[in-house]
């Protein structure tokens, strides 16, 4: 019957849904936190929350490159975090 | 409007202001915070499907991410 069909949600679109929610959960408890260590562990969290988002689009080679640069600059952040501060 | 396009919007929002009024007013916070928006813009580069854009944009910000730690460091970590 035209004009009354409803909008049915693939499982794949619940799926981005959900990983979107958990890089909104990184997002905001990476600004929350105070203390740096777990401001980059959150980090860690909205990249791995973006993969299967750049993976659902066929970018794998982009996710590639993401998840070894991404470590990098995770390296090179922690060199300023010293010991000792909170 | 995509789902990696409203959350990209979303983060990169969030992302601006928690780098904007930031919990403890030093460089290295803001330096982390500034992590966020980039994710945001990553999303939405994602969503129209720009694959150069999304390569440049990653490897320039984890470029500027290493000079402006450097001049962190030089400067002592104290705003």
């Amino acid at each position: 019957m035209p004009g009354a069909w409803r909008r049915v949600s693939t499982v794949n679109e619940i799926l981005l849904w959900l990983f979107g929610a958990i890089a909104v959960t990184g997002s905001v408890y990476t600004g929350i936190s105070r203390d740096p260590f777990r401001k980059l562990i959150a980090i860690g969290l909205l990249s791995g929350a973006v993969m299967p988002l750049l993976i659902d689009r066929g970018y794998v080679d982009i996710a590639i490159a993401l998840s070894l640069i991404l470590p990098v600059s995770t390296i090179v952040v922690l060199q300023l975090c010293r010991k000792g501060e909170p | 409007m995509t789902p990696e396009f409203i959350i990209g919007l979303i983060i990169l929002l969030t992302g601006t202001v928690i780098t904007a009024f930031p919990q403890r007013r030093d460089y290295l916070t803001r330096l982390i915070n500034l992590e966020i928006p980039a994710f945001g813009l990553l999303l939405i580069a994602l969503s129209y499907d720009e694959t150069l854009a999304l390569l440049t944009f990653i490897a320039v910000s984890t470029l500027s991410t290493f000079v402006m730690v450097l001049v962190i460091e030089r400067t002592g970590g104290e705003p």
